[in-house]
C-alpha cells in the first residue's frame, strides 16, 4: 500500500508543482511586482544594471512561482491527508464492527446459540423424564390395583363361606324348632348380608378390573408415545448438532477472514504510518522554499541598498544574502545542503523530555 | 470519556497526520492554525495536552506556550512543541516557557502516541 501511496504523493507533487508554472495567479504576482519595481538609474554601472534588472523582473518571478507551488502544494497535500483520514476511520469502523460480530464479550454468537439450543433440547430431556416418572407410577399403580383385585377376590371368598355358614345355622334353626326361630332369623340376616357382600366384592372385582385395563391402556400409550418422543428427542439433538456443526463452520470461516482482515489490518496500519511520516514531506518543503522566496524577495532590496550606499559600486554583497537565508533555517537538512551544496537526508524524529 | 489534544500548526498536512494518528488511539483532537487561533479554542473547553508547532505566523510557539501558562486553567496542562526546529536555543527556550517535551519532525506515528500516552492517558 505504500507504495501507491508514495506514487500518488509523487504525482500529486508533480501536478501541483508543474501546474504552479501556469498559474494565474502567479502571473497576476509577477505583474504587479514588476509594475512597482523601480528602474535602474541613470548613473548606475552596465552591470549593475543588468543585475537589477534581473532582480526586478525575475526575482518577483521566482517568488511568485514559489508562493503558488507552496499554496497549492498545501492545499493538494492536505485535502490528500484528509481523504487519508476519512480512509484510516474507515478502516477502524469496519474492523471494529468485525470484532465485535465475533466476540461481543459474552462468548460470541456462536456459543450463544449452542448454550440456547442446548437449552431447548435439555428441556425436552426433561418433559421425558417426567413422563417416565408418569409411566413408572402407573406401574405401581396396577400393582396396587392388583392387589386390589386379590383383596376383592378374599372378600368374595369370605362372603360365599359366610353365606354358607349362615345357611347352615338356618337349617340348625328349624331343625330346632320354635326355640330356635329367632336365631334362624339371624342367620337369615347373616345370609342376606353374606349375599349383600359378595355381590359388593363382585361389582369391585369388575370395577378393579376395568380399572387395571384402564391402567394397561394408558400406560401402552404412555409407552409408545414415550418411545415416539425418544426418537424425536434424538433426532432433535442429532439436528441440533448438525445445525452447530454448520454453525460452527460458518463462524469458523468467519474468524479466519477476520483474523485474515486484522493480519493485514496490522501490515496495514504500519504502512499508515509510513505514510504519515511521508505526508509530512509537504511541510518540510514548504518551509525550504518560504526560506528561499524571502531570500529572493531580499535580493531587490540589496540591490537598492548597493546602489544607495556606492551608487558607482562594483559589487553585490552575495555573502548578506546567503548570510540572511542560513539565518533563516530552521532544519539541519537546510544548514547541511547550504554547505555542501548537496541533497541532505532527512533525519528521524527525536523526542526529548523536559 | 476520551481525552482531548490541541495540535497548533499552521501547515493543515501537519494537523492533519497528527489527528490520524491521535484518532487512531482513541484521542478527540481540536486543530488550531497558530497561536492565536489556539488561545481562542482554549476558552469553553477542556484540553487535556497541547501539541504546537514553533515557527507559526501571527504568533509563534514559544510566546503561545508562555501565554498557555499565564492561563489557571491550562497552568499545568502538559505542551508537546512538535518542530522542524533544530536550534538547541530554541528548544531551551522551549523548556523555561514550560514545554514538557520537544519532538523534531517528521514524526513517527508510534514515538508520537507513546510520548503523548506518557503525558496523558486516552
Amino acid at each position: 500500500m505504500a507504495e501507491p501511496i508514495q506514487l500518488l504523493l509523487v504525482l500529486v507533487l508533480g501536478g501541483v508543482l508543474g501546474y504552479g508554472f501556469a498559474s494565474a495567479r502567479a502571473r497576476r504576482a509577477v505583474r504587479a511586482r514588476q509594475v512597482s519595481a523601480a528602474a535602474p538609474a541613470p548613473d548606475t554601472p552596465a552591470h549593475l544594471h543588468l543585475i537589477t534588472d534581473l532582480a526586478t523582473k525575475v526575482a518577483p518571478v521566482w517568488s511568485a512561482q514559489i508562493d503558488s507551488s507552496r499554496a497549492q502544494m498545501e492545499t493538494a497535500v492536505s485535502g490528500l491527508a484528509e481523504q487519508f483520514g476519512g480512509i484510516v476511520s474507515n478502516l477502524d469502523e469496519v474492523l471494529a464492527s468485525s470484532a465485535v460480530v465475533l466476540d461481543d464479550g459474552d462468548g460470541g454468537a456462536f456459543e450463544r446459540s449452542r448454550k440456547r439450543l442446548g437449552d431447548v433440547v435439555g428441556t425436552l430431556d426433561d418433559t421425558l423424564a417426567v413422563k417416565r416418572r408418569a409411566s413408572q407410577e402407573l406401574h405401581t399403580l396396577l400393582g396396587l390395583n392388583e392387589e386390589l383385585k386379590r383383596m376383592a377376590a378374599e372378600v368374595t371368598g369370605i362372603a360365599g363361606q359366610t353365606h354358607l355358614l349362615a345357611l347352615n345355622a338356618s337349617i340348625e334353626a328349624a331343625r330346632v324348632g320354635a326355640a330356635g326361630a329367632a336365631f334362624g332369623v339371624v342367620a337369615s340376616e347373616v345370609r342376606q348380608l353374606a349375599d349383600r357382600s359378595l355381590g359388593i366384592s363382585e361389582r369391585m372385582e369388575t370395577k378393579v378390573t376395568g380399572i387395571a385395563e384402564a391402567i394397561e391402556s394408558v400406560l401402552t400409550a404412555a409407552q409408545e408415545s414415550a418411545e415416539r418422543e425418544d426418537h424425536a428427542v434424538a433426532q432433535a439433538n442429532d439436528e441440533v448438532q448438525g445445525v452447530l456443526e454448520d454453525l460452527l463452520s460458518v463462524v469458523s470461516t468467519v474468524r479466519d477472514s477476520s483474523a485474515q482482515l486484522e493480519n493485514a489490518a496490522v501490515g496495514i496500519r504500519a504502512e499508515i504510518n509510513e505514510a504519515i511520516v511521508n505526508l509530512q514531506f509537504q511541510d518540510r518543503v514548504g518551509q525550504v522554499l518560504q526560506h528561499l522566496r524571502d531570500n529572493i524577495d531580499r535580493l531587490p532590496e540589496l540591490i537598492a541598498r548597493t546602489r544607495e550606499a556606492e551608487p558607482g559600486g562594483a559589487s553585490l554583497d552575495a555573502e548578506a544574502l546567503l548570510k540572511a537565508l542560513a539565518e533563516d533555517y530552521t532544519m539541519h537538512e537546510e544548514r547541511q545542503a547550504h554547505h555542501s551544496g548537496a541533497v541532505a537526508r532527512v533525519r528521524e524524529s527525536e523526542i526529548t523530555f523536559f | 470519556m476520551p481525552k482531548s489534544v490541541l495540535i497548533v500548526d499552521d501547515s493543515a498536512s501537519v494537523r492533519q497526520v497528527v489527528t490520524i494518528a491521535l484518532r487512531g488511539a482513541g484521542y478527540d483532537v481540536i486543530a488550531a492554525v497558530d497561536g492565536q487561533d489556539a488561545l481562542k479554542k482554549l476558552t469553553g473547553q477542556r484540553i487535556h495536552l497541547i501539541i504546537s508547532d514553533v515557527n507559526m505566523p501571527n504568533m509563534d510557539g514559544i510566546t503561545f506556550v508562555q501565554e498557555v501558562k499565564k492561563l489557571p486553567a491550562y497552568k499545568f496542562t502538559p505542551i508537546i512543541m512538535l518542530t522542524t526546529e533544530s536550534q538547541e536555543d530554541k528548544k531551551r527556550q522551549a523548556q523555561a516557557a514550560g514545554a514538557k517535551a520537544w519532538v523534531t519532525k517528521p514524526f513517527q506515528p508510534p514515538q508520537m502516541l507513546a510520548a503523548v500516552a506518557k503525558l496523558v492517558q486516552p
